[in-house]
C-alpha cells in the first residue's frame, strides 16, 4: 500500500481543526474521530529540572505497578511485552490577517500496552493511568497469546541514552509574550519585504513529549523529546496573478533558537520563494536528467529507498528491496544513512518507542545495500540486533520500523559542475510531499519550486510539477554528487505510515540523477 | 451515555461562563473501536480501545482559543477551563470571532439518517475473526501462485458525539461502522512486487458485503498491475476510476472553502456564477443522505444541514463558507466543509465507455502529486491500464498527469454509471478527453 510522506504545514493543521467534528471513513482505513487526549493539571507548572522518574513523580507509576501490568500482559504467555507511557503537551499560535488571534493546545496522556508473540501483536491502550484501567488494556493485549503465563522481571534497569537535543528551558516555562512576539514579527517582516505581499499566515508550534518505555526484558527508558517550528506562508499578487509559498525553521531545538536573525531569514525565504513563482513556467513532460538541490530534496532518499528498507516490509517480502541485501545498488561513491543521533534535527531520538537507544544505521555503504531498519519484531525475525527504528505516533499505536533522519553525505564535485553535467533537464529546489509504492519501488515527489536547466545552466523558474521514478533504478542513476551537503533545518517534516505520523529529517548534497519522469503539461 | 454527555457539556458551559468566558462551544466524543488483522492465516494484530475527548472553544472579550482534553473528571476539567479562559485573554482581539447567529441553528431536519445499526452488539469477537479469515482465504485463493503476501483486516466501531454552544445550540450524533479490507502483494518480473487493496465499509451489518467480495477484489486489482511499465508521453482520453476520483476532485473542493477564498488562496475566489467546468459536471453536497458516511443533521457550527448544489452543469453555485469566514468575507454563510459529495451517475458502464473510446488510459490509482489551491495547477502520478479497442492491453506505472483545474474540468465529458458506495465521495468513474499522460 502507498506510504505517503508530507511536509506538514499549518494549513494542514487548520484543515484538521475546521473539519466536521464527526466521523469520517476512508476506503482502506478505519474510521477516525478527532483525537483529544488528557489535559493535566501539571501543564502550566512543570518541574524545571528533568531528573529521571517523571511518570512516577507525576502519575505514581512505580516499578511495582509496571511489574503488575506486565504480568497481566503476559498472563497468556507471549514472547515479550512492553508499556509505553506518554505525556505530550502541544501549543500552537496562529496568525491570520495581521494578528495572533488564535491559540490551540492539546495534551496527550496515556499508556499503550503491547504483547508480542513471534510476529503477532496484541495491543490495548488507555487514557487513564490508574491501575484498573491499565490492567484492562493489558488484558486486551494478552489475547494475542494462548499459553501459560510468564513472569515479568523482578526489577528494571534504567537505559543509558545519548542526549541529542538537550532542552534548557521547558517550553511550558517560556512566557506567552515572546512566543507571540516572534509570530507577529515574522508577519510584519514579510509585509515589509515586498509591496506585492497581500496575505501572510504565520504559525508557531512548541511540543514537549515525555515518554517512558518499560519492557518485559527488564529495561526502563525515559526521554523528553522537544519539537518546535515557526512557519510563514505568503500570498503575493502581481498583475492580477497570485502565487503562494512559504518556509519554516525548527527541529528538536530550544526556544532561544528563534533569534531575530532566524525570524528574519524565515520571512526572507518565504517572500523570495513566493515572488520567484511569478516568473515560473511548467516544464515539458517526459524523461530527462534531474538535478536535486541540497537539503530538503532528501525527501527523495526517504521515498526512493528509505521506506523500502523498513524491515517489516522485508520480512513480509513485500518490498522491492527484500532480496537485495549485500548487493550493489548504487555507484561506489553513494552512501545513505538513517540516523537518530544528529544533534537537534526533527527526526532525532535518544531512544526509540520500544526502549532501544537512538543510533546511526548505514543503509547503503559505498554502493552496497547493508542493513534494513529494524524494530524488535523484525530484529528477532532476522536474528540480529534492533537498530532503534521502532517508532510510533503516540500511545494509541504500536511501534513499527520508521525512519529518523535520512541522508546522503557529500561528493567531490562543485554544484555548478553537477548542473553543467545535466546539460538539459530540470533543477529541483523545493519538494512539498512524496509517496512510494513499496512493492514496485515506484515513487513520486512534488516539486513546488525549481528551475529549468538549459545549456548546462540554470534557466527559468518552474513550479507545481510531480516527478516520478523507480527507487532501485533511481539509485543506480545517481551519477554525480556535489560538495554542498545540507540538512533540511525545518521542524515540520512528518512521515505517514500505517495511518501513523512521525517527525523525520532529511539531508543531501546537490545530486545528478540521469533520468526521471517529469510530469509537465506539454508533450 | 447520551445523558452523561449532555450533563457534562451543560456543566462545562456553566463553568466556562463562571471563569469569565462570554461564550463557549463544547464538543464531546466517545468512541469504541476494535481492529483485527490476519496474515499467514493467523492474527497479526488485535487492538481494542475506548477513547473519549472533549474539545472546547472559548470566546473571551473578543478573543478566541481552542483546546482539547480527554480527562473528563470534573475537578481536572474545571481547572482546564479556567486556564483556557485566562490564556485567551493574552491573544489579539478578533472582532469576527463570535458564536454563530442562532437563526442558523433553526430548521434542523428531524429525520432518522439511519447512522446506527441496532444490531451492532451482535458483532462478536468470533464474528470478526470469521469475517477477516474469510477475506484472507478468498484473496489467497484468487491470487493463487502469484501471491507473495496477503494481509486482511477488519475494523468496527461505535461513536457518539455531542456539540453544544452557550447561545442555545445542542446536537447529538451517533454512528456505527464496519470495515473490511485486504491488501495483496504479487510476484512480477524482476524485483517488482505490485500491491493493491480491496475494501468495503458499511454503517449497518446488513449492508456489509460478503468477505469474499473484498478478498477477491484485492487479488483481482493486484493481478491487474502485473507487468506495469511506463509508455511514451501522449495526449489521450482518460477514465478516472470511481474510488480514486476524490484525489483529483479534492483539488477543486479545497479551493471552494471560505478560508481559501478569504486568505486569497483560491483560484475559484471570483468564479461564483461562472462556468468552471463542462456541462457534464454537477456536484451536490448532501449531508442528509441516509446511511451516508458523512451524514449529519447539523454542521460544525451547528447550522441546520441541507442539500446543496455546489456546481450545476458546470456553473459554480456555492462555496463552503463557515460562520467565521462568512463574517470576514461579508458573505452569507453556507456550511464550513463538505459532507457527502455526489456527482450524478451517467448511463454507461466503464466497459462500454472504454469500447467507445477505443484507446485511452483507465486510471485506477494515484501516487504522490499535489494541487495548488491558489493557482489551480495540479500534477499527480498515475497507475492503471492502457486500453486499445476498448480492452486493457498493458498495465501502466510510473506515469503522470498534470493540468490546471480550470482547464481539466472543461474536458470532462462523461460520468459512468458506477457511484462508489464506500466513501463520503459517492462519485462515479469520470471521463476526460485530451489529457497529457507523461512517461518516457
Amino acid at each position: 500500500m502507498p506510504k505517503p510522506i508530507s511536509i506538514e504545514s499549518w494549513e494542514g493543521f487548520m484543515k484538521t481543526m475546521n473539519r466536521r467534528a464527526f466521523l469520517k471513513t476512508g476506503a482502506a482505513t478505519a474510521a477516525i474521530s478527532i483525537a483529544a487526549p488528557i489535559f493535566d493539571k501539571t501543564w502550566f507548572a512543570l518541574a524545571a529540572a528533568e531528573a529521571p522518574g517523571y511518570f512516577e513523580r507525576e502519575f505514581a507509576v512505580t516499578d511495582a505497578v509496571c511489574r503488575r501490568i506486565l504480568a497481566k500482559a503476559l498472563a497468556k504467555g507471549g514472547d515479550y511485552a512492553d508499556l509505553y507511557f506518554e505525556h505530550t503537551i502541544s501549543n500552537y499560535l496562529i496568525l491570520e490577517d495581521g494578528k495572533v488571534n488564535q491559540a490551540y493546545s492539546n495534551v496527550a496522556l496515556g499508556v499503550g500496552i503491547r504483547t508480542v508473540k513471534g510476529e503477532q501483536v496484541g495491543y490495548g491502550f488507555t487514557q487513564e493511568l490508574e491501575e484498573k484501567s491499565m490492567a484492562a488494556a493489558a488484558a486486551t493485549a494478552a489475547t494475542i497469546a494462548a499459553g501459560a503465563a510468564k513472569i515479568p522481571p523482578q526489577g528494571f534497569t534504567l537505559l543509558k541514552t545519548g542526549d541529542h537535543y538537550p532542552l534548557k528551558i521547558l517550553f511550558s516555562a517560556v512566557p506567552l509574550e515572546p512566543k507571540l512576539g516572534i509570530v507577529q514579527s515574522v508577519n510584519d517582516r514579510c509585509f515589509d519585504l515586498s509591496p506585492l505581499v497581500i496575505k501572510v499566515n504565520a504559525a508557531y508550534l512548541d511540543q514537549q513529549k515525555r515518554i517512558m518505555v518499560v519492557t518485559s526484558d527488564g529495561t526502563k527508558a525515559e526521554d523528553l523529546q522537544p519539537r518546535i517550528f515557526l512557519n510563514a506562508s505568503v500570498v503575493a499578487e502581481k498583475n492580477g496573478r497570485r502565487e503562494r509559498s512559504g518556509w519554516n525553521f525548527g527541529g528538536r531545538k530550544n526556544f532561544d533558537y528563534f533569534t531575530p536573525a532566524v525570524v528574519e531569514e524565515t520571512a526572507q525565504i518565504a517572500v523570495n520563494r513566493t515572488l520567484t513563482l511569478f516568473d515560473a513556467v511548467q516544464p515539458p513532460a517526459g524523461e530527462m536528467p534531474v538535478v536535486l538541490g541540497p537539503g530538503l530534496t532528501g525527501i527523495l532518499l526517504h521515498e526512493a529507498i528509505g521506506h523500502g528498507m523498513e524491515a517489516d516490509f522485508n520480512r513480509k517480502k513485500i518490498s522491492t528491496y527484500s532480496t537485495m541485501i549485500g548487493k550493489k545498488v548504487a555507484e561506489p561513491f553513494v552512501t545513505i544513512i538513517d540516523d537518530g543521533t544528529t544533534p537537534n534535527l526533527t527526526g532525532s531520538i535518544n531512544v526509540d518507542d520500544e526502549g532501544i537507544p537512538g543510533q546511526k544505521t548505514v543503509l547503503v555503504d559505498n554502493g552496497i545495500l547493508t542493513s534494513y531498519l529494524h524494530d524488535r519484531i523484525s530484529a528477532k525475525f532476522y536474528g540480529i540486533q534492533p537498530t532503534g527504528n521502532g517508532r510510533r505516533q503516540d500511545y494509541q499505536n504500536y511501534p513499527v520500523p520508521r525512519m529518523r533522519n535520512t541522508y546522503m553525505p557529500a561528493g567531490p564535485a562543485s554544484p555548478e559542475d553537477v548542473i553543467k553535467a545535466a546539460g538539459k533537464g530540470i533543477y529541483v529546489q523545493d519538494v512539498s510531499n512524496g509517496q512510494v509504492k513499496i512493492g514496485e519501488g515506484d515513487f513520486a515527489f512534488f516539486v513546488s519550486q525549481g528551475r529549468m536547466i538549459e545549456g548546462g545552466k540554470l534557466g527559468a523558474p518552474i513550479k507545481d510539477v510531480n516527478i516520478m521514478g523507480n527507487g532501485p533504478k533511481m539509485l543506480t542513476n545517481m551519477i554525480m554528487l556535489a560538495n554542498d551537503f545540507q540538512f533540511y533545518q525545518g521542524g515540520a517534516g512528518s512521515c505517514g505510515k500505517n495511518g501513523q505520523t512521525a517527525p523525520v529529517g532529511f539531508g543531501q548534497p546537490t545530486v545528478l540523477v540521469k533520468s526521471l519522469t517529469v510530469g509537465g503539461t506539454r508533450s | 451515555m447520551k445523558k452523561e454527555l449532555y450533563d457534562l457539556a451543560a456543566w462545562g458551559i456553566e463553568t466556562a461562563k463562571a471563569a469569565g468566558a462570554n461564550g463557549c462551544r463544547i464538543n464531546i466524543n466517545s468512541a469504541r473501536t476494535v481492529e483485527i488483522g490476519y496474515r499467514e492465516r493467523k492474527p497479526e494484530n488485535i487492538k481494542e480501545a475506548s477513547t473519549k475527548s472533549l474539545s472546547l472553544e472559548v470566546f473571551v472579550n473578543g478573543r478566541y482559543s481552542s483546546m482539547s482534553t480527554s480527562d473528563l473528571r470534573k475537578p481536572a476539567l474545571k481547572e482546564f477551563i479556567s486556564r483556557a479562559v485566562a490564556q485567551t485573554k493574552l491573544l489579539a482581539e478578533d472582532p469576527f470571532r463570535t458564536l454563530p447567529d442562532p437563526k442558523y441553528y433553526q430548521g434542523r431536519q428531524n429525520v432518522d439518517l439511519e447512522m446506527v445499526d441496532p444490531e451492532y452488539a451482535t458483532w462478536k469477537p468470533e464474528s470478526r475473526h470469521a469475517f477477516v479469515k474469510a477475506i484472507e482465504d478468498s484473496c489467497l485463493a484468487k491470487g493463487g501462485d502469484k501471491v507473495i503476501s496477503v494481509t486482511a483486516e477488519t475494523t468496527d466501531g461505535h461513536s457518539e458525539s455531542l456539540l453544544m454552544a452557550s447561545n442555545g445550540f445542542d446536537g447529538y450524533a451517533e454512528i456505527t461502522y464496519f470495515v473490511g479490507s485486504a491488501s495483496m502483494t504479487a510476484k512480477d518480473e524482476g524485483d517488482r512486487r505490485p500491491a493493491e487493496y480491496g475494501s468495503a465499509v458499511a454503517l449497518h451489518l446488513k449492508d456489509l458485503v460478503k468477505p469474499e467480495v473484498i478478498g477477491e477484489e484485492a487479488a483481482r486489482r493486484t493481478l491487474a498491475l502485473l507487468g506495469g511499465k511506463k509508455i511514451k508521453t501522449e495526449t489521450l482520453p482518460i477514465i478516472i476510476e470511481n474510488r480514486v476520483v476524490e484525489r483529483i476532485g479534492g483539488g477543486l473542493v479545497d479551493a471552494m472553502s471560505g478560508r481559501s477564498i478569504q486568505q486569497k488562496q483560491s483560484f475559484l475566489a471570483d468564479k461564483r456564477g461562472q462556468k468552471i467546468a463542462s456541462d457534464f459536471l454537477t456536484l451536490i453536497d448532501d449531508p442528509l443522505l441516509k446511511r451516508g458516511l458523512s451524514s449529519n443533521p447539523f454542521d460544525g457550527d451547528g447550522f441546520a444541514a441541507k442539500k446543496r448544489i455546489m456546481i450545476d452543469a458546470g456553473v459554480l453555485k456555492e462555496f463552503y463558507v463557515d460562520w467565521y469566514y462568512s463574517r470576514k468575507l461579508g458573505w452569507e454563510p453556507t456550511t464550513g466543509s463538505p459532507s457527502n459529495l455526489i456527482i450524478p451517475p451517467g448511463k454507461r458502464s466503464v466497459a462500454e465507455i472504454m469500447k467507445d473510446l477505443g484507446r485511452g488510459i483507465l486510471i485506477t490509482g494515484f501516487i504522490g502529486g499535489n494541487s495548488n489551491s491558489t493557482t489551480g495547477d495540479a500534477s499527480v502520478g498515475i497507475v492503471g491500464q492502457l486500453f486499445e479497442n476498448g480492452v486493457p492491453v498493458q498495465a501502466v506505472a510510473e506515469m503522470n498527469i498534470a493540468d490546471n483545474h480550470l482547464k481539466l474540468w472543461t474536458r470532462f465529458v462523461e460520468a459512468a454509471n458506477d457511484p462508489y458506495p464506500y466513501s463520503s465521495a459517492r462519485v462515479p468513474s469520470l471521463v476526460f478527453r485530451d489529457v497529457v499522460v507523461s512517461g518516457i
